[in-house]
């Protein structure tokens, strides 16, 4: 089989970026989302209940001075289950005064927060109802016509929650609507041609060990991990061979009190100081990379996906433009692999 | 002068019994958590963490098996080799949700029958992996009773990384609404067991609601919520004073919120709100840690020129080395399938190139980092001290690097 490129992972219907808090999830989903407007996909991006930052990421990226005329091509969503549940109910209870009653009543808000999973179900349908309506059967992968909704997980074991509940339900109403729904819900999420999940994780210790878990999860749903993204990736400036003999500073705490703020900038250090300050940076960057280099090594020995590396970026600020870099590193490296034509860069200041 | 805040830290841990650790997800919360608990066993309290999801590497650099749901000490020989006789103790504890819930209907469920009814319902088993908040109920509740058990003075608590990083704080009273005995009550009504029918009758428009809902859904599952409700009735009784209990126990002058952050923008976001809400609550906020902050080095009126430090580093260079100074730079071993986007420099290119690259790009960080976590210290309650980790060259969870960030987070009082 082909290795996936950028574009099959265009043409899912519904795309999950899953993955340990902290990791990057955010950063990685737009990346991805500013790419595939870049090169004339149309995308949804969504994220559930609870979560702004991908809201302020993408509200970022449309302040830029000049932001570019693709980014129309980005459409932003936020699903709430107990929202998602009243539409559903909606549909089944054509009678709106009726619903208003019965929304506002204590039973019903009881019902809803007690029972188990159903916003997560909720949420989940929705984002099955997203993903067909947006791709009607007959156009999948016709460009222009085709949406793909990509979703913003939540954290690891949140987002298990959540892609476990079609077959809780599957399990919990043997018959019925919902039992039927349920059914199209994980059909949708098992098929490797229409759902892609990537799994965005660091290259340490914590990070690998959720990944692993995390990818043993979807395992067990019957999902298929798309691509491992990881992120941060420290690369080494020199070898250690290399600095052999150098004086090297050591790391001290960082006494940053009121009072010393604003007393000038401090004395330019002396040369062989500096020195010793440069090879301390240095070797912190080495033992980074050695640390990630051990971790990918047990990622790929362990997890049988892609393996996408995004570089740690040293960004003073980390704006608009460093997330679409990495957007399209992601996108040339999954190109690279797999053979296809690289997309043609923009024209322009946008590196 | 008010101290430094590396030597609040210290007194803030000196000066609390519990301490709780509060942050969003990827931040080293763990990690802080447990190097403050080691801290203070080696002050000589009798310490215990109460974590999330130690990695197992920690917990085997520790001297413990797999740590679970009951306290594990820590052998005393691991705190002698770390360096201390002060007679202080290190117990850790793990975090369960699904232990947790199933120990509580142990606890307060006496009759084998009623308990069998609860754990084999199936609603309670989806209630209990994945009703949201128990787990920080759980986390809040265990609190109480490590805390009523009266052997430790000093717990640390790493709280579990949410979406919502107040969910812990709100889980307790979260937990009440959702326990409304007014509705268990109803629920557990004969009439209602008796079945959907006899309710329907007394409200059209609910009854309808239901009537849809049992079509939809089938009626064993709400059969199987109305008899939970029914078993779990005696054990709701009791959860009102422990919420209480444990809600004032969060508030107690004794009890420290920590607040563990990172220098990004989107961690600092979600700090900033964290301290808002907690100042709302009335949830002691009473210092922060900041974690992998990069150190800035100052360099007089400007930052120096990748132009200006690589001709130093060339010059110190060839002043050390000056046998090599004129020899072709070190080729470096080519890491294989390392994509070409990641090379920041040539390869090739001289080292003095190369360690002034990493070294001006590391600067653009550090002043990043520096004015960042200025901004957030400026928002901060004066009395609430801040202290900045350097970002160190190993990612921590082993005993040696618990010990290695002890200079940092609490200079001048070891080490």
């Amino acid at each position: 089989m082909r290795p996936l490129s950028f574009a099959d992972l265009l043409r899912r219907r519904l795309v999950f970026t899953v993955g340990k808090g902290g990791v990057g999830r955010t950063t990685v989903t737009l990346g991805i989302a500013l790419e595939a407007a870049r090169r004339g996909q149309r995308v949804l991006v969504v994220e559930l209940e609870g979560a702004r930052g991908l809201e302020a990421a993408l509200a970022t990226q449309r302040e830029q001075v000049h932001p570019p005329a693709w980014l129309d091509r980005i459409e932003y969503m936020m699903i709430d289950g107990r929202k998602a549940l009243e539409e559903y109910l909606g549909l089944i209870v054509p009678v709106r005064r009726l619903l208003k009653t019965v929304f506002s009543s204590n039973v019903y808000q009881y019902f809803v927060a007690a029972a188990p999973g159903l916003k997560e179900l909720m949420a989940v349908g929705k984002l099955w109802y997203e993903a067909e309506q947006r791709n009607p059967a007959d156009a999948t992968g016709a460009r222009g016509e085709h949406q793909l909704v990509l979703v913003d997980g939540p954290a690891t074991g949140h987002s298990l929650q959540y892609l476990r509940m079609p077959r809780a339900a599957l399990e919990a109403f043997p018959a019925g609507l919902v039992h039927r729904e349920a059914e199209r819900v994980v059909a949708l999420l098992r098929d490797p041609e229409a759902t892609g999940v990537l799994v965005v994780t660091l290259a340490e210790e914590m990070p690998t060990n959720e990944t692993f878990e995390m990818v043993s999860g979807l395992d067990d749903l019957g999902m298929h991990t798309a691509t491992l993204v990881v992120n941060q990736v420290h690369e080494a400036p020199c070898t250690r061979a290399e600095l052999d003999g150098l004086p090297i500073a050591d790391v001290r705490p960082i006494f940053r009190s009121p009072a010393s703020r604003g007393r000038g900038k401090g004395a330019v250090p002396d040369a062989a100081t500096l020195l010793a300050e440069i090879v301390a940076r240095a070797s912190e960057e080495i033992g980074w990379a050695e640390i990630n280099a051990s971790h990918v090594q047990r990622l790929l020995a362990r997890i049988d996906a892609p393996l996408v590396r995004l570089p740690y970026l040293f960004n003073e600020e980390f704006g608009a433009d460093e997330v679409g870099r990495l957007g399209a590193m992601l996108a040339e490296q999954l190109d690279a692999r797999s053979g296809a034509e690289p997309a043609p860069r923009p024209r322009g200041g946008k590196s | 002068m008010a101290a430094r805040g590396i030597d609040e830290i210290a007194e803030l841990v000196r000066g609390h019994r519990i301490v709780v650790c509060a942050g969003s997800g990827g931040v080293g919360k763990t990690t802080t958590a447990a190097t403050i608990a080691l801290w203070g066993a080696l002050q000589g309290r009798n310490a215990i963490v109460l974590t999330i999801d130690p990695a197992r590497r920690l917990a085997d650099s520790l001297g413990v098996g797999p740590i679970g749901n009951t306290p594990v000490r820590v052998p005393d020989t691991v705190l002698e080799t770390a360096g201390s006789d002060a007679g202080g103790s290190l117990a850790a504890m793990m975090l369960d949700q699904k232990g947790s819930w199933d120990e509580l209907v142990e606890r307060h469920v006496p009759n084998d029958d009623a308990r069998r009814r609860i754990l084999d319902n199936r609603f309670y088993q989806q209630l209990s992996q994945s009703f949201a908040g128990s787990q920080e109920y759980m986390a809040v509740e265990q609190l109480g009773e490590l805390d009523a058990s009266g052997r430790y003075d000093l717990i640390v608590v790493d709280t579990p990384p949410t979406q919502h990083a107040l969910d812990f704080l709100e889980a307790p009273e979260r937990l009440l609404d959702f326990l409304d005995r007014k509705i268990v009550k109803w629920f557990v009504r004969p009439s209602f067991s008796a079945g959907w029918s006899t309710l329907r009758t007394m409200n059209r428009t609910v009854g309808f609601l239901l009537h849809k809902i049992e079509d939809a859904t089938g009626v064993t599952a709400l059969a199987d919520v109305t008899d939970f409700f029914s078993a779990m009735s005696g054990l709701f009784e009791d959860f009102e004073p422990r919420v209480q209990r444990v809600t004032e126990l969060l508030r107690d002058p004794s009890t420290a919120f920590l607040l563990v952050a990172g220098p990004d923008e989107q961690v600092l976001d979600q700090a900033d709100y964290l301290v808002a809400q907690m100042s709302a609550r009335r949830m002691p906020l009473k210092g922060v840690v900041m974690n992998r902050v990069h150190p800035h080095l100052a360099m007089g009126d400007g930052e120096a020129s990748f132009e200006r430090i690589r001709d130093l580093v060339a010059e110190q260079l060839a002043r050390l080395r000056p046998a090599s100074a004129a020899a072709p730079p070190a080729r470096r071993v080519k890491t294989a399938r390392r994509p070409a986007n990641l090379a920041s420099g040539a390869a090739d290119a001289p080292l003095a190139d190369r360690l002034a690259q990493n070294f001006v790009a590391y600067q653009a960080r550090a002043r990043g980092d520096e004015v960042r976590s200025e901004i957030f210290r400026q928002g901060l309650p004066r009395s609430v001290p801040l202290v900045l980790v350097p970002n160190l060259q190993s990612d921590i969870h082993d005993l040696a690097g618990l010990l290695q960030l002890h200079p940092f987070l609490f200079a001048g009082t070891s080490g």
